[in-house]
């Protein structure tokens, strides 16, 4: 088994429209999905990232403040999940909440160590 | 790891923070900043949705939203300097905070009070009262009362501008006012619970919702003690009945089921119950048109069938009902009993006195009634082109669906 990182990208302007009841509809769908992807009986790690950050470049000379890039393209969150090899990661990331409106899963392949 | 997920949140969890929280926080900053109230709690959810989602919801969970929605609120002031000096904003919190939930009820009902306000038309009582203590998305108020959403969100615009205008402070009003205020709370109210029930057009489940709503916001002047009298308990009583026949109200096709062709079975003990158990602490109800009307569904949720429903005791409270508001659709609704309990004859010529009364015209209940009473005297032909006309002049389809079909039965 390989691991893999999914990182949840946008969304977020979809979901600036929807109703407390919607809310958590999409909310459910997420615990929903994340417990089917759960695996050896252990939800896989991962955690939702804050829209606020820094960026840090040149040793610290240069320190600015997020957002970093277009709202579709934040990563809202991350989670490593295993699998046999890319498509079948690919394959498990298909049932995710993020798609319903309009994010992506970008999935990356980790180098094992 | 022991915290629960979100599938431990009870159903509406987030419709129900929504109006908590936005009216803790609109009482604590002022009516002035409603709106960004409103905003800071949308965010607040929305930042809940993304991480609570992954596995766990936070101990306090309402402590949080108020502490997101609340650090929120204070930036946003504080970009808006002209409004307050920054000094003058409380900080931003790390606690969360408990808040006991008989607070946000004093805060709840002093929000009904204002949304309420006699100042205010009914329908931006009711679009305001939608949106802010239900939590319902502007969408969904207009899927609820069927109108274009553009249309609700004008008017609700328009509502939040003369909430403003109209200096509405959040307050429980004073001893000398309250029965009136509440008397306006209370129409509200009922009108809230009618737009979900009195149509089976449009998504029922959001229609059943309004419902639910209008009886979880009665229940908060149950609650306490200045706003639970007996036209409070009288209403939740008329909900509870009305409500118990919900589901009964459409057969399997969809199509509307008058009161007479109901399987009683379907309807809902535990409203009825509940009903029962409402009307029983009412000691003076002659003169109370709530207690009224929730005494006649009362009766029909009490009889075995239609045949069989006390039509004498309905007669009653109909005549009680009309000497507190003579108004000619409670007349109309009174020819049915009255056809009962004194004979067709007498019936038909009260109605056809009350046909010719403008505010009745164009009215296919006066057509169908009337159809009902030919028909108990035999007539039939006269019954069918009773039955047309009202077909005619009915806007909805479910209705008309319905007289269709009876009008078929009768013509064979």
């Amino acid at each position: 088994m390989k691991q893999y990182l999914y990182l949840f990208r946008g969304g977020d302007e979809g979901y600036a429209n929807l109703s407390p009841e919607e809310m958590q509809a999409h909310m459910a769908h997420w615990t929903e999905w994340m417990t089917k992807i759960s695996q050896n009986n252990e939800p896989v790690p991962g955690l939702p990232l804050h829209n606020e950050g820094k960026v840090v470049a040149k040793g610290g000379e240069i320190i600015t403040d997020g957002p970093f890039t277009e709202g579709k393209e934040i990563v809202g969150g991350y989670v490593l999940v295993e699998a046999n090899d890319l498509d079948h990661a690919v394959e498990i990331s298909k049932g995710c909440p993020i798609f319903e409106f309009g994010g992506t899963v970008e999935v990356r392949e980790a180098v094992p160590m | 790891m022991a915290n629960p997920s979100t599938s431990s949140l009870v159903d509406h969890f987030f419709r129900n923070e929504f109006g908590k929280v936005v009216t803790y926080l609109t009482g604590k900053f002022g009516v002035a900043h409603l709106e960004a109230a409103e905003d800071a709690v949308q965010d607040a959810l929305m930042k809940a949705m993304q991480s609570w989602g992954y596995g766990k919801v936070p101990d306090n969970p309402t402590g949080w939203i108020i502490k997101v929605a609340r650090n929120k609120l204070i930036d946003h002031l504080r970009r808006q300097q002209k409004v307050y000096y920054a000094t003058q904003l409380p900080e931003t919190e790390t606690e969360e905070p408990t808040i006991s939930e008989d607070l946000f009820k004093d805060e709840m009902v002093k929000m009904i009070f204002a949304c309420c306000n006699p100042a205010i038309s009914t329908e931006y009582q009711l679009i305001l009262t939608l949106k802010i203590l239900a939590g319902l998305s502007i969408r969904e108020i207009s899927s609820a009362l069927i109108k274009k959403e553009e249309t609700v969100a004008k008017s609700y615009t328009r509502a939040k501008k003369k909430f403003k205008e109209e200096n509405i402070i959040l307050e429980i009003p004073s001893p000398e006012d309250i029965q009136n205020r509440l008397g306006v709370a209370l129409k509200a109210i009922y009108l809230l619970f009618n737009e979900g029930y009195k149509t089976t057009e449009g998504e029922q489940l959001i229609r059943k919702d309004l419902c639910e709503e209008a009886m979880r916001l009665n229940q908060l002047l149950l609650d306490k003690q200045e706003t639970n009298n007996e036209q409070t308990r009288s209403l939740m009583a008329l909900m509870h009945f009305q409500v118990s026949r919900f589901d009964a109200r459409l057969d399997e096709e969809g199509r509307s089921v008058s009161l007479q062709n109901q399987d009683r079975s379907k309807w809902d003990n535990q409203h009825i119950t509940l009903g029962n158990r409402y009307l029983t602490t009412v000691s003076d109800g002659m003169t109370n048109a709530y207690f009224l009307q929730a005494a006649i569904n009362g009766i029909h949720c009490a009889s075995p069938d239609y045949e069989h429903t006390n039509w004498t005791y309905i007669l009653i409270l109909y005549n009680h009902l009309y000497s507190l508001n003579p108004n000619p659709i409670i007349a109309l609704n009174r020819i049915y009993p009255l056809s009962k309990v004194h004979g067709p004859e007498l019936a038909l010529e009260q109605i056809n006195e009350l046909s010719n009364n403008k505010l009745l015209a164009q009215n296919y209940l006066v057509n169908a009634t009337k159809a009902e009473i030919l028909l108990q005297l035999d007539n039939l032909s006269d019954a069918r082109a009773e039955l047309e006309l009202a077909i005619d002049l009915c806007a909805n389809a479910k209705e008309r669906e319905y007289m269709t079909r009876k009008l078929e039965e009768i013509s064979l």
